[in-house]
């Protein structure tokens, strides 16, 4: 069988729109990752035993198994939970964004907690010190502080979500590695297709990583902290 | 203004303070100087609870600083100035000075920022209102760290070696923000290595050894004709 970049050509396209879903389904579930991450750090280094109990079986529980796992667990969990008799109409897209941000949110939570472990307990003590609250401390000196040094781990663990989305396509959500899996079953051309996807999430990937680059540079200019 | 009963401090089996008794009194400059590991720093960080006692009493403007209090309250009263600047590195330094103002006291900004350059002319920075601390030398930023405790209008204000992290050129320019302050009238309580500062301007030095007071006294008294003989030691080791 010949090779046949026709195909390619031909499902451009389609195969654009697979790759805006997959970006889009990535920032959701960064954005619940975020929230997510951010309380979970806070709470892994609460006083309170029970608190930090609770992140640390959090945050253990959605490292230590499949993402796979967990797609299946929220796309079929949910529905036997909440007792549903049909599953309402796109509800895979809901329940693949909520599974990559639960799981992100382990990550991203590691990820805050080492920045905020990172900045010296001198400005805690200072801030403290001056009549601030356990929380405002926070909020004016250590995340501002702790933000700019969880950058670059952050922009990896974007990139390592936006390609772990392809796994979405096991619930059937017509992002980029579906539609490629389609169109291969539908022209028989494997190699073209898939270097196609590849280069796809190939220039995504980039796009954050030059993002990320960006930032840290606007960010890192005013201060070597 | 600030009444220190029996104050006992362990980290873990260490017991670091052994029991400090003492009282320092509205306008009065004490300057505590002794031994590396001596429990100088430590017992001032009990001061402003950074140092959770182990056992004693401690009362701040009279009120008792015990797990009931609103520590908070406590601490918007006593400034504290630390060896390590700890300057806020992502803000300028009049954003250094104003944040407290305006978070803790909820000032309105433009008082804040005019309270705030009025601080720093007086530290003498009036024209690094908008640097960053890395931009600024240490004694510089050590200045500004005071001019941040200040904006708290606090009542009393403790330095924790605040010269001792600095060049020696560095040094002077912030011993003489902190005369400033004791010709004030700003009750003070200044752990140091400077005896030249405590002889000029302390009211009264302690002598702290092994986590206890070996001797008090006025600074003549204390530099001229020391009673005990570890200060003894200690005093001909530095003088």
């Amino acid at each position: 069988m010949g090779m046949n970049w026709h195909v390619v050509v031909d499902n451009m396209p389609i195969l654009a729109k697979g790759a805006l879903l997959t970006l889009e389904l990535t920032a959701g579930a960064v954005a619940i990752g975020v929230i997510i991450g951010l309380f979970m750090a806070l709470a892994r280094l609460s006083k309170r035993k029970v608190v930090r109990a609770g992140a640390i079986a959090y945050i253990d529980f959605f490292r230590g198994t499949p993402l796979l796992v967990q797609i299946f667990l929220v796309y079929f969990g949910i529905p036997m939970l909440l007792k549903w008799q049909t599953m309402p109409d796109n509800y895979q897209y809901t329940a693949g964004i909520l599974a990559m941000g639960l799981n992100s949110g382990a990550y991203i939570a590691e990820i805050f907690r080492a920045g905020i472990q990172s900045i010296d307990r001198g400005q805690t003590e200072a801030a403290r010190s001056l009549g601030m609250t356990q929380a405002q401390a926070l909020r004016y000196v250590i995340l501002p502080q702790a933000f700019k040094r969880t950058i670059p781990p952050l922009g990896n663990e974007f990139i390592a979500l936006l390609k772990d989305s392809s796994l979405l396509s096991i619930i059937a959500i017509q992002e980029l590695f579906y539609t490629g899996k389609i169109i291969v079953g539908r022209t028989y051309q494997p190699l073209p297709m898939y270097l196609t996807v590849a280069l796809y999430y190939l220039v995504m990937t980039q796009l954050i990583a030059q993002w990320v680059a960006y930032m840290e540079r606007r960010l890192g200019k005013n201060d070597l902290g | 203004m600030i009444l220190v009963k029996d104050l006992h401090k362990y980290f873990g089996k260490l017991e670091v303070l052994k029991g400090i008794n003492c009282h320092i009194k509205e306008k009065e400059v004490v300057v505590v100087i002794g031994p590396s590991g001596s429990g100088k720093s430590t017992f001032l960080r009990c001061l402003n609870k950074l140092e959770e006692p182990t056992r004693g009493e401690i009362t701040v403007d009279g009120i008792p600083l015990n797990s009931d209090v609103n520590v908070n309250a406590i601490r918007r009263e006593v400034g504290m100035v630390f060896q390590r600047f700890n300057l806020f590195p992502h803000m300028t330094a009049l954003e250094n000075i104003i944040l407290a103002p305006e978070v803790v006291r909820k000032s309105n900004k433009a008082e804040a920022r005019k309270n705030g350059m009025e601080l720093l002319a007086k530290v003498g920075l009036y024209d690094k209102a908008d640097e960053y601390p890395d931009r600024l030398s240490g004694g510089q930023q050590q200045r500004v760290a005071i001019a941040r405790a200040l904006a708290m209008k606090p009542k009393i204000m403790l330095f924790d070696e605040a010269t001792s992290a600095l060049d020696p050129e560095m040094v002077g320019e912030v011993l003489s923000v902190m005369k400033d302050l004791a010709r004030e009238g700003m009750t003070m309580v200044v752990v140091t290595h400077e005896m030249g500062f405590a002889r000029e301007v302390g009211d009264r030095v302690i002598f702290m050894d092994e986590g206890i007071i070996m001797e008090e006294g006025k600074p003549n008294e204390v530099f001229e004709n020391p009673k005990n003989p570890r200060t003894q030691a200690f005093l001909s080791k530095i003088l």
